[in-house]
């Protein structure tokens, strides 16, 4: 028996039994509702579940910087990376510097949650621009830490609050995150030896990789999308849906620990869908 | 008796030293304390063809490219972060009047770390598949002499000036950073470790005997100086730690000004062509707003 939630409520329990006790998770903040609730909500919920519930030795990176917050004095989700409110919120350490306390170089980080405005087939990441980068279309902001969070990482949790024809394509524009052109084999010849994307979280279905070819494949389905709209928002051909199961529903406790617990106030996984 | 010498001067003598073409970098991060006044002053003495490189960038780089005053920038990031993307700085590269060399973030501080360390080029082994190298002629990618393993060589930052905005400092150009501060505040020491031209703006001129009491802060010593100038406030709208939150309506009002070339133009007559210097600019905001943007206003 499982109760009505959000889809926040529902991919921030998918994600907790994604991380393993003694891991450290890094989360930066987004730009946008939509995209602060994906890239910094959902997962500071998942790891603070995770916390709660298998992985007590986890730890926390609130935008890149704050050890083990106390998630509880938050007002709100963080909008600001930098100011005095989140200089003064409660936690184990915090990092002035860059990287500072944690050794990026030597893998420190397990894993980490990007976004941007298109990831293709491969699960390569684009933030930097739509159309030919020399004279875009559009310009976005830039590659920020994606360079970084596909390689250096442990592995990557690609969060995409929008999934249409024009987020999800064939190849991305700009590759600012390098997902698996020629699987595991072609990051190899990169010179890339580990990391890479794990899972893409849509509000439509959860993608995991074929690895060896390099190919995102659909893990599980919401529920409530059918296979007919999950196709037509997806510009890169999805393959045979007909054994994909549809994603789980959490169980009864996963849900109290997550609403009396974990986000009692609601600030880490509004419900978007009601918020209109 | 010899007087030490005093490296004090006017914003406008400062910004004076910043020539048409220079290639600098501009302190703070993001929307945190950037030098505001400094960069306002630019604008208003119409320096042109500028080249901009730093980590992540913000409201200093759109401003910048609003009044066509830059040729390139080299970042991982302009944008507004919670006010969104950059708007004239997207319009201007979308023209194609405004190159933009795009650099992954760490390795952008590393950059400026290359350049304090005087090193011809940043060695990076992350970079293979990524658009960041096909689209740089100048990363050339090398085998390790040592180990054979696949690497890139990256050019250092190496600005030709860095300017960035402080809380205090004296006279002869000690610089004091907060013992509480941030990545924005280590990234400007940063900054003022990786080149020769150092220019300071500060929130408020003190005494030696201060700067004395308290020289644990003195992170960027006074040889390191070329000159420093007393602009209070003089990172509005952005925030100083310490001293000031970042003024949101101001974001908000820049970036429906910022939409279009016609209302910017606007924009800029009313908050720097037709003010005659930051005291101008700080009197039009007026004292009750500045007063409710106001922290602990110790800054240490």
């Amino acid at each position: 028996m499982t109760a009505a939630c959000s889809l926040p409520e529902r991919l921030a329990v998918l994600l907790a039994k994604e991380f393993s006790d003694g891991e450290v998770g890094f989360t930066g903040l987004g730009t946008g509702r939509a995209a602060a609730v994906y890239i910094t909500g959902i997962p500071l919920a998942a790891m603070a579940l995770a916390q709660r519930t298998h992985a007590p030795s986890l730890t926390v990176l609130l935008a890149g910087w704050s050890h083990n917050p106390d998630l509880s004095q938050l007002h709100g989700l963080p909008e600001l990376e930098f100011d005095e409110r989140l200089r003064d919120l409660p936690c184990e350490a915090q990092s002035i510097d860059y990287p500072g306390h944690f050794v990026l170089k030597r893998g420190d980080i397990s894993f980490g949650f990007s976004s941007g405005v298109q990831v293709d087939s491969q699960g390569n990441l684009n933030g930097v621009c739509v159309g030919d980068p020399s004279r875009p279309d559009v310009r976005l902001v830039g590659p920020i830490l994606h360079p970084e969070h596909m390689t250096l990482f442990g592995r990557e949790y690609i969060m995409m609050p929008h999934h249409e024809v024009r987020n999800f394509v064939e190849k991305v524009d700009y590759v600012s995150g390098v997902g698996y052109p020629g699987g595991l084999a072609g990051r190899a010849e990169l010179g890339l030896h580990s990391g890479g994307p794990a899972l893409v979280i849509t509000p439509k279905c959860i993608f995991n990789f074929d690895r060896e070819i390099g190919r995102m494949t659909v893990r599980s389905i919401h529920a409530s999308v059918s296979e007919a709209a999950l196709r037509s928002a997806t510009g890169f051909e999805l393959g045979d849906l007909s054994e994909v199961p549809p994603t789980p529903e959490p169980t009864e406790e996963d849900l109290h620990l997550l609403r009396n617990v974990v986000d009692p106030r609601g600030h880490l996984l509004p419900d978007l869908d009601q918020e209109g | 008796m010899v007087l030490r010498k005093s490296k004090q001067v006017s914003l406008a003598d400062a910004v004076g030293r910043v020539g048409d073409g220079a290639r600098i970098a501009l302190g703070g991060f993001s929307v945190y304390q950037r030098p505001m006044a400094f960069v306002r002053e630019l604008i208003r003495q119409n320096r042109r063809d500028l080249t901009v490189v730093g980590v992540v960038n913000g409201p200093e780089v759109d401003m910048l490219a609003g009044s066509n005053a830059l040729k390139c920038v080299e970042s991982s990031y302009v944008g507004l972060e919670k006010f969104g993307l950059a708007p004239n700085f997207r319009r201007r590269v979308q023209e194609g009047k405004l190159e933009m060399v795009d650099y992954p973030e760490l390795m952008s501080w590393d950059r400026f770390r290359a350049s304090e360390q005087a090193q011809t080029f940043l060695p990076v082994s992350f970079l293979g598949g990524s658009d960041v190298v096909q689209r740089n002629p100048k990363i050339k990618e090398f085998d390790c002499p040592l180990t054979g393993r696949r690497l890139w060589a990256v050019p250092p930052a190496d600005p030709e000036i860095a300017i960035i905005h402080a809380i205090m400092g004296d006279e002869y150009g000690n610089v004091l950073v907060p013992r509480r501060r941030l990545l924005p505040q280590s990234l400007d020491i940063t900054l003022a470790r990786s080149c020769d031209r150092i220019i300071v703006t500060v929130e408020r001129i003190v005494s030696n005997d201060e700067v004395r009491r308290q020289a644990e802060l003195n992170q960027v010593p006074s040889y390191r100086v070329e000159c420093i100038a007393e602009a209070p406030w003089g990172a509005h709208p952005c925030p100083v730690l310490g001293i000031s939150r970042i003024d949101e309506s101001a974001f908000e009002e820049y970036v429906r000004a910022a939409k279009t070339d016609e209302s910017f133009a606007k924009y800029l007559d009313a908050t720097v062509h037709g003010l005659s210097d930051h005291d101008a600019y700080l009197e039009n905001l007026g004292v009750a707003r500045l007063a409710a943007l106001q922290t602990t206003g110790v800054g240490t």
